[in-house]
């Protein structure tokens, strides 16, 4: 190896002070701007360092590899990039079609159980040096040049509107609307929640895909995320998805908070290949992130439905029935209760029961007068039902219904709802309850 | 942000805030980095921007914030000595206590915007550290469960017994069992040091942990 000399060795044992005394994460990215070298002369140091220590058989150490290329998928060919550790690494690599390119990511002592510490490594050593960060970067662009204050002043206005846009539809391609609502288990929402509402910050997470988190999750930068509803865009349709880049491109130039100088080289590495390469490599790359949007769609529905069974459950406990046992009902039944359990209790137990396997049914049949304290009372006989098996003296329902239609006029109302579930007595409870309305 | 003054907003609790912010996010990943509870049930979360595992059971995570929740009141008046996180095994017996020492100054200064994110800054590396701890520490037995131990000053021991900070969530003395470990091994992690805060981290692990 032409790094065999003594400028070389003296970098390694800076490694070896760093990774061993230390008890760092060193990636190739914070060791290039540590020591201010290339990134690709840091790789290689790594390598080597990596190598040196193996043939030793000193200490234990561990290490993480990233690996970019093609890959198929389903009949679908994408290009991945990932961070693998060193025993998935072959595994990996064997699912590849075309590796494009296999380096070292980092070396450390501690077995990473995440990824989340190799993103803290680089967050501060990037901080640090925000404005040169890409000086020792392999990622170029030519198109890539800092605005003049005259086109960024010119781009004041445009991007507020464009962004818009963009907020409202990145978490519904992501997979998930709201993650306040629910108790956000579906990981994906999660991001997709923090990214709409982090836009102007940098909530950078890890820039690559890994496939070593078992739940499937993508960290994603925010500019990856925008980049990824441009493919979205693009796959129902070739229309804008090339002028939006550019707004967003430049949009991001002009973020006020730090980013990370990789996404956005990233976002601008992507945009390259958008304008050189056809549009079908572009489809099949949203192909595949759809796969993954559907995934997380299909835990939204299961999410919906977590969310009305939860509702479900309070509703018979509101019931006055004691007789009646609040069995768990048929969903389509109850969700339309469930608006409305304060105006009406007393009309439930009666929707409850017809679900019930036992049947019962409890007719109310109320007459109505207005007493001597100008308030209308309702006053419910009972009668059997006839598809109803038992019929067991509820008799102290109606009574305490009495006793709660003495008060006020929002009675009445309890009162002609309840008239008109006698007429749908016959029938399923679902359409009495729409009758009422 | 405002620039904050002794007079202007209760110093002390701000920082107890920051610190019990802290706290928890570090319970949480020391739970995680540990192997107390299943990898499962952690989910990543953002704190100081980066990347940390929070876990998701309800309940775990109410007795964490109710655990806080009723050291704040301590460490705004500079009372908590130390916090401790004792993970125990099955018959418990300590096998590692991570300790958190607290100490502010007593003249706290004025501080400026800068002030909190060195804070932040100071604060991430705290989590970094803790999140590669299992270089230096030997793995734990299976089934290991974890309390949390504050050190502080008798005075404050009877006001935490007279006002229950949280009903049903009584403290009590720690035994000596879950105070002193035999044969300690010293870890040293990690030391901050700022102008509103001194927070060293260190493990005291047992030598045999099986």
């Amino acid at each position: 190896m032409q790094l065999l000399n003594k400028m070389d060795e003296l970098y390694l044992d800076n490694i070896d002070e760093y990774v061993n005394d230390h008890d760092k994460i060193v990636t190739y990215k914070w060791l290039s701007l540590t020591l201010g070298v290339h990134v690709n002369t840091a790789k290689q140091m790594l390598y080597h360092y990596l190598d040196h220590k193996r043939k030793e058989s000193s200490a234990q150490l561990h290490a993480t590899y990233f690996v970019s290329g093609k890959c198929v998928d389903n009949g679908h060919t994408s290009h991945k990039a990932s961070v693998v550790r060193e025993e998935q690494l072959e595994e990996f690599k064997s699912k590849m079609s075309l590796i494009v390119s296999v380096h070292v990511y980092s070396v450390q002592k501690a077995l990473l159980r995440d990824s989340g510490p190799l993103y803290a490594v680089d967050y501060d050593a990037v901080k640090d040096n925000l404005l040169s960060c890409s000086k020792y970067s392999a990622i170029r662009c030519s198109s890539a040049v800092p605005m003049s204050s005259v086109e960024r002043n010119a781009q004041q206005a445009p991007p507020p509107p464009v962004l818009e846009p963009q907020q409202s539809k990145k978490p519904s391609t992501n997979g998930d609307t709201t993650s306040k609502a629910r108790p956000a288990k579906s990981i994906m929402g999660m991001f997709a929640g923090k990214a709409a509402v982090a836009k102007s910050q940098d909530g950078g997470k890890e820039v690559k895909s890994e496939p070593q988190e078992a739940a499937a999750e993508v960290d994603v930068p925010k500019g990856k995320a925008s980049a990824k509803f441009n493919h979205m865009m693009n796959f129902f349709g070739n229309q804008s998805m090339k002028k939006q880049e550019k707004p967003v491109k430049e949009e991001e130039e002009v973020a006020v908070e730090s980013s990370l100088a990789e996404p956005r080289q990233l976002e601008k590495v992507q945009g390259e290949k958008v304008t050189t390469e056809p549009p079908k490599y572009n489809k099949k790359d949203s192909r595949s992130k759809t796969k993954r949007l559907q995934s997380s769609d299909s835990e939204e529905d299961k999410m919906e439905k977590k969310k009305r069974r939860r509702i479900k459950k309070p509703v018979p406990d509101s019931s006055e029935d004691e007789d009646v046992i609040p069995d768990s009902p048929p969903p389509v039944a109850m969700r339309e209760t469930s608006p409305a359990p304060t105006m009406e209790p007393a009309s439930h137990p009666g929707l409850s029961e017809t679900t019930k396997i036992r049947k019962r049914r409890r007719v109310l049949k109320s007459r109505t007068f207005v007493d001597e304290e100008d308030c209308i009372v309702t006053e419910k006989g009972y009668e059997s039902e006839s598809y109803s098996e038992d019929e067991s003296a509820t008799k102290q329902a109606p009574t305490k219904n009495q006793a709660k239609t003495k008060t006020s006029a929002s009675n009445e109302k309890k009162s002609q709802k309840k008239t008109t579930e006698n007429k749908a007595t016959k029938q399923a409870s679902i359409m009495g309850f729409f009758q009422k309305k | 942000m405002t620039t904050l003054t002794r007079q202007d907003l209760n110093f002390g609790q701000v920082v107890a805030d920051i610190l019990c912010e802290f706290l928890e996010v570090a319970i949480h990943l020391i739970l995680y980095v540990r192997e107390v509870y299943p990898s499962g049930i952690f989910q990543k979360r953002k704190k100081y921007n980066v990347p940390v595992q929070m876990s998701c059971h309800p309940e775990l995570n109410q007795y964490i914030q109710d655990t806080l929740h009723c050291i704040k009141p301590l460490i705004e008046k500079n009372d908590a000595e130390k916090v401790v996180v004792v993970i125990m095994d099955k018959e418990h017996h300590p096998v590692e206590r991570f300790v958190f020492e607290i100490s502010q100054p007593p003249l706290l200064s004025i501080s400026s915007d800068t002030l909190l994110s060195h804070v932040e800054q100071l604060l991430r590396a705290f989590i970094l550290k803790i999140s590669v701890c299992d270089a230096v520490l030997n793995n734990n037995p299976p089934e290991c469960s974890f309390t949390v131990l504050v050190h502080t000053r008798n005075s404050a021991m009877r006001n935490m017994e007279k006002v229950q900070v949280i009903k049903d969530f009584p403290w009590i003395v720690a035994d000596e069992q879950e105070v002193h470990m035999q044969e300690p091994r010293l870890i040293p992690l990690k030391t901050l040091t700022s102008d509103i805060v001194k927070m060293q981290l260190y493990v005291e692990e047992r030598a045999q942990k099986m």
